[in-house]
């Protein structure tokens, strides 16, 4: 398709990015400008006091207690990263290869429970994980003593619905980049005597490799905001950044410490996309060039 | 190991992991539609009879409906604003050249790839400073504000996945035969991509109706249907909300099927035309 060059003289160029421009710069860049600013002040009896110090910054960088929760939110994003990567391809690969005919009803399917209202989703989750739930009931109908599966309101119910929720974006970049894939490469390397096994290691997963990373980096950076897994099926015993964040803007109404927290996680994650981009970027020229 | 085994292997493998996906996505759905025909008060298993007396005990709750209305105006309003700026960013994106034009995808893309509840936040603190200048409180519209950043982005990109492979010999074609640029629009480029554009608005919808973080942070004290039933959840479970979840799958489900049938439409009308050709 040829694009048609166009200088920011021309109307319809204007037209059509102008409006978003000033949506995005209003609305998007100014915020971020804005909490930059404020994790240089201060607050006092509850309100904010303009004092233009470190002070905020000095106090995140010196309580043990925000880095724990920080290191506990990037262990829980690297582990559901990698659950939801590894699960995703075989999924992925076996909506293209296995139940081709059935492929478009299966991604119905998908996209329905992946727009439905997470806050229900979740609730969905408690109701079938508690102690008189779904499957404890069910497993004690079938001879399991009461309660037999106790993992709500622990940090696996946590990863169990951040898998729930982040899962979709892996399989639907996954399965993308897979459907791309030239069939004929895969026969030839059959041909050429690989084991399916060794063509699909070989052929097939280091061409599907840019959607790999672009799910990744996607449920990465996703996993490092969530709030409502860890409140609602965690119980809130182990918080996550984001529940750090919303308390010191809610709670304690300070939000310099909300700002400047924010910011971390935003560095945290700026510097795992810029990492990710590099190997996706690279990744993306080998595979042009083979 | 023998090709067969092989074979016999991946394919336990393969369908084996679509099926449990599916069942894993449906868990907690089939929980809730299951518990919204209970009888009881509380929702444990096995559901001791059933009813569906918590559907009327939902419908008869007035915050529901106020919530339902702040909701369905919230999406309809988000809904317009970024399908209208996802056409345009398409445009801009995939069809124009021009200077900037990286800075402009960042920019444009870069909301995808932030937490949702960092996004809330971020445009919390400035509202409330705009807040104060403009003598307002954060409500509706700041919600609907942070709604059009965070969707537009999944705008552009379906209707950018629309406008690939759109032929621009199409529009030479009309500018030779003396149409204005306005009715190129209007009468070709438009009707091409319609498909992309309703998915795009239904996608933007969908999003819009169950987003919680963000319209948690920015909506001040109006409620939409995802915080009603997280204000609700956190003082201690009811069966109406599994009642509710029910009732707001139906319009969801529809939309959804809507969509597709509308996809698979155009593309054997376009297939039918290549056969002609």
């Amino acid at each position: 398709m040829a694009e048609i060059q166009k200088t920011w003289r021309d109307g319809a160029l204007r037209l059509s990015t102008l409006p978003l421009l000033l949506l995005m710069g209003l609305f998007f860049v100014i915020p971020l400008i804005m909490t930059a600013l404020l994790s240089f002040q201060g607050t006092q009896y509850y309100r904010l006091v303009w004092t233009w110090d470190l002070k905020v910054w000095t106090d995140v960088f010196s309580q043990i207690h925000y880095w724990t929760i920080m290191w506990r939110t990037l262990m829980m994003a690297l582990v559901c990263t990698v659950l939801c990567t590894i699960l995703a391809i075989p999924i992925a690969y076996g909506m293209l290869h296995r139940l081709s005919r059935w492929s478009d009803h299966i991604t119905l399917l998908m996209v329905f429970a992946f727009l439905t209202d997470a806050v229900l989703k979740t609730f969905g989750w408690v109701l079938f994980l508690d102690r008189s739930g779904v499957l404890n009931g069910t497993l004690e109908a079938i001879g399991f003593p009461p309660a037999a599966v106790n993992v709500l309101f622990t940090p696996n119910a946590t990863m169990i619905g951040m898998v729930y929720n982040l899962l979709p974006y892996t399989i639907f970049t996954i399965a993308l980049s897979m459907a791309r894939i030239d069939g004929d490469l895969v026969l030839a390397a059959r041909d050429a005597g690989a084991s399916r096994l060794r063509a699909f290691i070989e052929v097939t997963l280091p061409l599907a490799k840019p959607g790999i990373w672009a799910g990744a980096v996607l449920v990465f950076v996703l996993s490092l905001g969530v709030f409502l897994e860890p409140k609602v099926m965690g119980g809130g015993t182990s918080p996550l950044a984001a529940e750090l964040i919303r308390q010191s803007f809610e709670t304690r109404v300070n939000w310099p410490l909300g700002a400047a927290l924010t910011l971390v996680l935003i560095v945290i994650g700026a510097a795992a996309l810029t990492v990710f981009g590099a190997v996706a970027l690279w990744q993306a020229r080998r595979v042009a060039h083979d | 190991m023998t090709d067969r085994m092989e074979k016999r292997i991946a394919d336990v493998l393969l369908y084996g992991s679509v099926i449990a996906a599916l069942i894993f996505f449906y868990i907690p759905i089939a929980t809730l539609v299951l518990f919204s025909l209970t009888k009881s008060r509380f929702l444990s298993w096995p559901i001791p009879e059933f009813s569906t007396r918590w559907y009327g005990e939902l419908l008869a709750d007035r915050d529901f409906w106020s919530s339902l209305g702040n909701s369905a105006l919230l999406a309809v309003l988000a809904t317009l604003f970024a399908t209208l700026l996802g056409i345009g960013g398409a445009f801009a994106w995939t069809r124009y050249k021009f200077r900037f034009q990286w800075g402009f995808r960042i920019l444009t893309f870069a909301p995808l790839l932030f937490p949702q509840l960092l996004l809330g936040v971020v445009m919390l603190l400035w509202f409330s400073v705009l807040a104060g200048w403009l003598n307002l409180s954060p409500g509706l519209w700041s919600a609907v504000i942070g709604h059009v950043i965070y969707i537009t982005p999944f705008c552009i990109v379906i209707i950018s996945v629309q406008m690939q492979g759109y032929d621009n010999t199409l529009d030479y074609a009309a500018e030779d035969a003396g149409a204005t640029r306005w009715q190129i629009l209007r009468e070709i480029t438009l009707p091409l991509i319609w498909p992309g554009i309703f998915s795009a608005a239904v996608f933007a919808f969908l999003l819009s109706w169950g987003n919680f973080y963000i319209t948690y942070s920015l909506s001040g004290s109006t409620r939409t249907l995802p915080t009603f039933v997280f204000s609700g959840i956190a003082v201690g479970s009811s069966p109406i909300y599994p009642a509710l979840a029910t009732l707001t799958f139906i319009p969801a489900l529809v939309l959804i099927f809507a969509v597709d049938r509308l996809r698979k439409r155009a593309t054997r009308r376009r297939l039918s035309r290549i056969a002609e050709s």
